[in-house]
């Protein structure tokens, strides 16, 4: 919702050093940005702060070389793509998510009660974010930019630089690994079938 | 149809990412492809993964700590540069800025809030056409074109009729006297509540991407075209025209083919489906059996739905199989027997006692009596009957082999 509330004028003041409009900025992507930075960290909540905060940082005192011919969240999510890039060359390595493959165990979900069944959703849920972080940055990303960020084909590849067929297929091939290790999930109780 | 693959293109396939003709071709493609569809179901299941991806909270202390940051590095230049530069005018001008945009965010979010429609002519929602008539979208007549959002309703009267775009898979017509509504709309599932009425579906999306909730049962699309009505009391009535429909309710299941119907009850679900070339005298005593429980005129209705059937019929003599009772299941096994005798791998003690196995190599011998996708694209072994997903796969294997 706050992200609706970013216009032009937002990003004007931005630019003109108003620090509530930057706040504003801020509340509007903050989540997303956070999200990404986690994801792309290996589940690591303090590198992703980290992350979060140079985006910000560098995103206020770049904004004024923003000229608005791209789009400014095209703009926003370079920045964090070449953060979450460096810093993942800089660490050289990644903290995986702890393995919950084997805690989740699909076959009862159908017969577990509502707030067990949700339980268990959020199971699956950290299940996606262990296979997510298995999967090679260049896969990951663009599933992170189209489902956290909800951008378009056409977004994915201006951020990433690419043409919108390597999105396509790279969107393709990480939507494939996903269902490979996550296999034990394609049960259709869990997806209120 | 077979020269080139759709594989690459099925993520962009779900997102929308394709034109109305490359998802057209991509369909055509899909539907008499089972490679093709085999690898749709692995992405659509990864899609569906990636989907519950959460969006994670940033910490509160964040914006102190970026502030501070911010501060030190430039509170001494940029803000205090921008505090001289600015009179007091343009500061209350961008703060009247600020207040109209959120003023309309405000609205904005109210209005979605509070109107039960929801935001219209977004990317969640289907272009409905005028056919006849004034049909309605909640309580906004349609003049020619309109938007039909998630969770809105689609109403015709006794002289109005419209037309709905489900994406780009395929069409609905919505007849008159009709109430539906959008329950989905998403790469991978397409969902209307049909609460009365009657429409007609022509969909050329890989099977299970269309579904249609009726008080009674659910209408699950295999890659077909059908009409599905309602009636006041929410009883309904499939009619399949092309291609397979399984309905489903209260564990039951019925797949009915093209130049079939099923009938469904409230409270029951589907009944059994039948071919409609079929006496008037096998339909009713047909519905006795689906739907009266008084256990004498249901044998009554047994004997004479029997002494009709022909060896189309077995049919609907397979699904009754096991939703009778031990002593009607004899009786049903005894006159398919006569029509068409089982495989020397299924015996009557294991039909009898419904063992899975032989139910379905029964069914694959059968399905050259029902005339449904020509006797070449049957699969021929309990193998093979197994390696398929759905009864749709029956006419497109042999589309795969050609």
């Amino acid at each position: 919702m706050a992200e609706q509330l970013i216009n032009g004028q937002v990003i004007e003041a931005c630019q003109q050093g108003d620090r509530d409009a930057f706040q504003r900025l801020f509340e509007a992507y903050k989540d997303k940005v956070f999200s990404i930075a986690v994801y792309s960290s290996g589940g690591d909540r303090a590198v992703a702060e980290d992350v979060t905060q140079q985006v910000f940082l560098k995103l206020f005192t770049a904004i004024r070389q923003f000229r608005g011919d791209s789009e400014f969240t095209t703009w926003l999510y370079r920045l964090v793509v070449n953060a979450c890039l460096d810093e993942r060359r800089r660490r050289r390595r990644l903290l995986p998510f702890e393995s919950t493959q084997t805690t989740v165990a699909m076959s009862s979900v159908s017969d577990k009660k509502p707030q067990e069944r949700h339980y268990a959703r959020l199971e699956v849920s950290e299940a996606v974010r262990g296979a997510i972080n298995e999967l090679k940055p260049k896969f990951r990303l663009p599933i992170l930019l189209k489902y956290i960020e909800g951008l378009s084909y056409e977004e994915i590849a201006e951020v990433m630089g690419c043409s919108k067929g390597t999105v396509a297929s790279r969107l393709n091939r990480g939507h494939s690994q996903l269902a490979k290790r996550l296999s034990h999930l394609n049960n259709p109780a869990l997806w209120g079938e | 149809m077979f020269s080139k693959h759709v594989t690459k293109d099925i993520s962009a396939y779900c997102h929308g990412e394709l034109s109305s003709e490359e998802s057209k071709r991509f369909a055509e493609h899909i539907i008499s492809c089972v490679r093709c569809r085999s690898k749709f179901e692995e992405i659509k299941l990864g899609i569906r993964l990636a989907e519950q991806l959460p969006t994670l909270t940033a910490p509160d202390s964040m914006w102190q700590e970026i502030e501070s940051a911010l501060g030190r590095a430039t509170q001494a230049s940029q803000v205090v540069s921008m505090r001289s530069a600015h009179s007091w005018r343009k500061q209350a001008a961008i703060a009247a800025a600020l207040l109209v945009v959120f003023g309309i965010g405000m609205l904005w979010f109210y209005k979605s809030r509070t109107d039960p429609r929801g935001p219209r002519g977004g990317p969640g929602s289907w272009l409905v056409t005028r056919l006849n008539g004034t049909p309605r979208i909640g309580d906004e007549h349609i003049a020619s074109r309109g938007q039909l959002g998630i969770g809105e309703w689609l109403e015709t009267d006794a002289h109005s009729r419209a037309q709905i775009a489900v994406g780009t898979i395929g069409n609905v017509d919505i007849d008159e006297n009709t109430r539906v509504r959008l329950v989905e709309t998403q790469p991978t599932e397409h969902r209307l509540e049909l609460e009365r009425g009657r429409m007609s579906a022509r969909i050329w999306a890989p099977p299970r991407l269309f579904f249609v909730n009726t008080p009674s049962a659910v209408a699950e699309d295999l890659g077909c075209a059908y009409t599905l009505s309602v009636d006041d009391k929410g009883d309904g009535r499939l009619s399949v025209t092309s291609g397979w429909v399984a309905l489903q309710a209260n564990e039951r299941e019925s797949m009915v083919p093209e130049g079939a119907s099923c009938e469904t009850k409230l409270g029951t679900g589907p009944g059994t489906p039948y071919f409609d070339d079929s006496s008037l005298e096998f339909q009713r005593a047909l519905k006795t059996i689906d739907f009266d429980k008084n256990p004498a005129t249901r044998a009554e209705a047994l004997e004479s739905m029997l002494s009709q059937s022909r060896a189309r019929d077995t049919l609907t003599l397979w699904h009754l199989l096991p939703r009778v009772n031990e002593t009607e299941r004899v009786r049903v096994f005894e006159k398919m027997q006569t029509l068409t005798p089982p495989p020397s791998s299924v015996t009557r003690e294991g039909v009898l006692n419904l063992d899975e196995k032989m139910l379905d190599e029964w069914r694959s011998t059968l399905q050259a009596s029902w005339g449904v996708g020509g006797s070449k694209g049957i699969p021929k072994s309990a193998t093979e009957w197994k390696s398929l997903k759905s009864w749709s796969d029956l006419k497109l294997r042999d589309a795969e082999k050609k």
